[in-house]
């Protein structure tokens, strides 16, 4: 058994769950993101699948599992109405389908639906063809007012720096001198 | 860099000043001594690492977030939300309408991914909570904790150039109905707009306690523990002697090695949904019954207005100003909040071809909100050692917030909206003022509102009086022995403006009362 003070710094985990969909669930989402999304999201279904899973892998763990169960729910509840599961429906079959879920018979119909556009739909945007698409472009943006501001303002942001660290006790002339006496 | 939802701008994991410790340090068992051990470092614990670290206290403070410096946080939205948020931001308190809400999980706590806007408590709040729960905190009392919270956190109005048009649009519908709006204050070092607050500020200009308070403290000798859950205080009788837990792996999914720190006094600040569960992890009650209970949440929502004229709301600073005008009828700030595209398409209704007309207009919409300060109380359980929170929305609260968004829908049509979309289950939408009235004129059932909110507070509630309060005048759990609360939940009653700067405050001045009191708290 390997013992955490054996492993390597490289060895350990990094910070985000890694979380995958089901086969179910993946196919399931990506027959729903021409219902969901637009058009023009189209060459990047794979893409935005995979981003909602990044996103249920950061989300509470209850909330994951009745995700995925919720997915399989879907898939099988289309049987009795279209003779085939949701992943096989297209077109306007799939939409009427998910509208049914959307105006649903119970809360929980119109919850889930809720959900599969909120995540659908923030996978879609957060893809860089789409960000570009609607002219956000926030990386060059946020350079070029870093640049300013490290420039323009240099005199008063090194001002606020020293100020974070020079010495203003609180209580003046009490040091409990537990330590020995640090920085300033 | 873009937004993108693949691997590559993720966040890189640079030098740490020395004294941060992670989970690439803590690789076995630890145990640790010291004076005081905080737990959390947002709002409420940074500033009292910082003041005791300076007083010459061996402060360690652990963190279940990680710790990130300003060059990671990049475009990258949703990778953003995913490492600063707690539960990648998908929290919900249970009730009719649910209500998601958001809070930081990483060195620096809220205060990484808040707006900054730094108001003092009102006068008429603290002189209530003085009249009704006995504290003392006079504006006089608190104006020295005040002022140095706002000297440390550079507190002060916006520049002029960094003020987006979204804003700006407000400004003018506000001005337009002859309503009263001020300019922001916020905890800022020449912001220069990115609009980039919620996700990490990527120009160090918003001096969150992770590049204020946390800096100083670790000046001053203390340690800083990052990817340290706490499970539980450690007890001997009534004394609480240090802290339980263990290291976070996997987001908070994973459990290392545990850390068990000893210590002289111990400081809850893991805000007003952890800290109660903390403490009932413990084994620890109130004898007032209010432990976990007295959960206020300021409840939001929010509307996007479309305009004819090129908005791009994403250049300039997040909120640069407030509505006032309505305070008196508990509807307390409107304020313009842009949001990145991805999390503007997650709140519409809108789906397939709708939703892709809509979001063409993205750089057309002014994104813009109000706070309720709301008059009934929720309740945070501890269900297998995690928080739950319920909250349900009073019939009045729910009525004062449909009144703001009509008014809040007069003032963007006063600014030249075309067209707005209302936080309602099923896509509303409104085009003109008439419309809003009609819209207006009967209650909207609560259970298809969109409600959301990132103000949790009061649940370990401040008072004179232990049968109806959880700690005393600054913080002290009553009937425990050194055992500090200093966050959100200590606040009585909402406060109806951000409550950043008055949790600072009141941390400050509880840090005050141990320096003074340092025999005491060393023996
Ligand atoms: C998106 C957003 C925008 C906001 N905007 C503003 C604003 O503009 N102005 C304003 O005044 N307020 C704003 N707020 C609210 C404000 O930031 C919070 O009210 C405040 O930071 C709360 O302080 P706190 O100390 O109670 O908790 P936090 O600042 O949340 O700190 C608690 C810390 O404790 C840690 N923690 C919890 N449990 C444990 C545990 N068991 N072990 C170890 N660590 C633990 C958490 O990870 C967290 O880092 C905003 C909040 C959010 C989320
Ligand atoms: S708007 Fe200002 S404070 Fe906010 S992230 Fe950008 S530069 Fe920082």
């Amino acid at each position: 058994m390997t013992t955490w003070a054996a492993m390597t710094r490289a060895q350990v985990p990094t910070d985000e769950v890694s979380y995958q969909h089901s086969p179910t669930g993946r196919a399931v989402l990506l027959s729903l993101v021409p219902v969901i999304c637009p058009v023009e999201a189209a060459g990047c279904a794979e893409a935005i699948v995979d981003h909602v899973a990044l996103t249920l892998g950061a989300a509470p763990p209850l909330l994951r599992k009745g995700f995925g169960a919720g997915l399989a729910t879907y898939d099988l509840g289309a049987l009795p109405r279209y003779r085939r599961r949701a992943r096989f429906l297209t077109g306007e079959r799939a939409e009427r389908y998910y509208d049914s879920w959307a105006h649903g018979p119970t809360p929980i119909h119109t919850q889930f639906a809720h959900a599969l556009n909120q995540l659908m739909s923030l996978a879609c945007y957060e893809q860089p063809e789409m960000a570009a698409r609607i002219g956000y472009a926030p990386g060059p943006w946020i350079e070029e007012v870093t640049k300013k501001r490290l420039s323009v303002f240099r005199d008063d942001v090194r001002k606020q720096d020293a100020q974070i660290l020079a010495p203003d006790p609180l209580r003046p002339g009490v040091y409990v001198g537990r330590r020995k006496k640090a920085g300033g | 860099m873009v937004a993108s939802s693949r691997p590559g701008p993720a966040l890189i994991e640079g030098a740490r000043p020395t004294n941060v410790f992670t989970r690439h340090e803590l690789l076995g068992d630890t145990v640790l001594d010291c004076d005081v051990v905080i737990v959390g470092s947002g709002s409420g614990g940074a500033p009292v690492a910082a003041e005791l670290a300076e007083a010459g206290f061996d402060v360690v403070v652990l963190e279940e977030g990680s710790y990130y410096a300003t060059r990671d946080f990049t475009a990258d939205t949703s990778a953003m939300v995913r490492q600063l948020y707690r539960d990648g931001g998908a929290s919900m308190a249970l009730g009719t309408p649910p209500v998601m809400f958001q809070e930081g999980r990483a060195v620096g706590g809220s205060t990484v991914i808040n707006g900054g806007m730094s108001w003092r408590t009102p006068d008429e709040i603290l002189a209530r909570w003085q009249k009704d729960h006995g504290l003392d905190v006079s504006p006089q009392a608190l104006e020295p904790y005040f002022e140095r919270v706002e000297k440390r956190i550079h507190v002060a109005p916006m520049d002029h150039d960094a003020i987006g048009n979204d804003n700006w649009l407000l400004k003018k519908g506000a001005d337009a109905k002859g309503w009263n709006i001020i300019g922001n204050l916020r905890n800022q070092a020449h912001c220069v707009g990115s609009n980039r607050c919620a996700f990490g500020c990527p120009t160090g200009a918003k001096q969150s306690t992770l590049v204020s308070y946390i800096p100083r403290a670790l000046h001053y000798g203390a340690r800083v523990y990052a990817d340290v859950r706490v499970d539980r205080i450690t007890m001997n009788g009534k004394r609480a002697v240090g802290v339980m837990g263990h290291v976070a792996l996997n987001g908070g999914a994973g459990k290392g090695p545990s850390i068990n720190v000893r210590a002289k006094l111990v400081v809850a600040a893991c805000g007003a949904i952890h800290t109660p569960a903390l403490l009932s992890r413990s084994g620890l009650q109130s004898r007032s019954g209010q432990l976990g209970r007295n959960l206020s949440l300021h409840p939001n929502v929010k509307v996007v207005a479309l305009f004819d004229e090129d908005v791009t709301g994403w250049r300039g600073a997040h909120q640069a100003f407030q509505v006032r005008e309505f305070a008196h009828e508990n509807i307390g700030t409107f304020a313009a909040v842009n949001l990145p595209p991805s999390i503007i398409a997650m709140s519409l209704p809108h789906k397939g071809a709708q939703l892709g007309a809509l979001m063409d207009r993205y750089n057309h919409m002014v994104v813009a909100g109000l706070l309720c300060e709301d008059t009934d109380t929720g309740h945070v359980k501890t269900l297998r050692g995690r928080p739950q929170a319920f909250y349900q929305l009073a019939e009045r609260d729910a009525a004062t917030m449909q009144r703001g968004l009509h008014l809040l829908s007069e003032l963007l049509f006063a600014a030249g909206a075309k067209q707005i979309i209302l936080p309602f289950a099923h896509a509303t939408q409104i085009c003109n003022a008439d419309e809003a009235r009609k819209l207006f004129a009967n209650p909207i059932p609560r259970s298809s509102w969109e409600v959301v909110t990132v103000h949790m507070m009061g649940t370990a509630k401040m008072g004179r009086d232990r049968t109806s309060s959880v700690t005393d005048n600054f913080g002290f759990m009553h009937d425990v022995d050194r055992l500090l609360i200093s966050d959100a939940s200590l606040f009585p009653t909402p406060i109806r403006v951000n409550p950043m700067e008055t949790i600072m405050a009141l941390a400050t001045r509880a840090a005050g009362h141990v320096i003074d009191n340092a025999k005491k708290f060393l023996q």
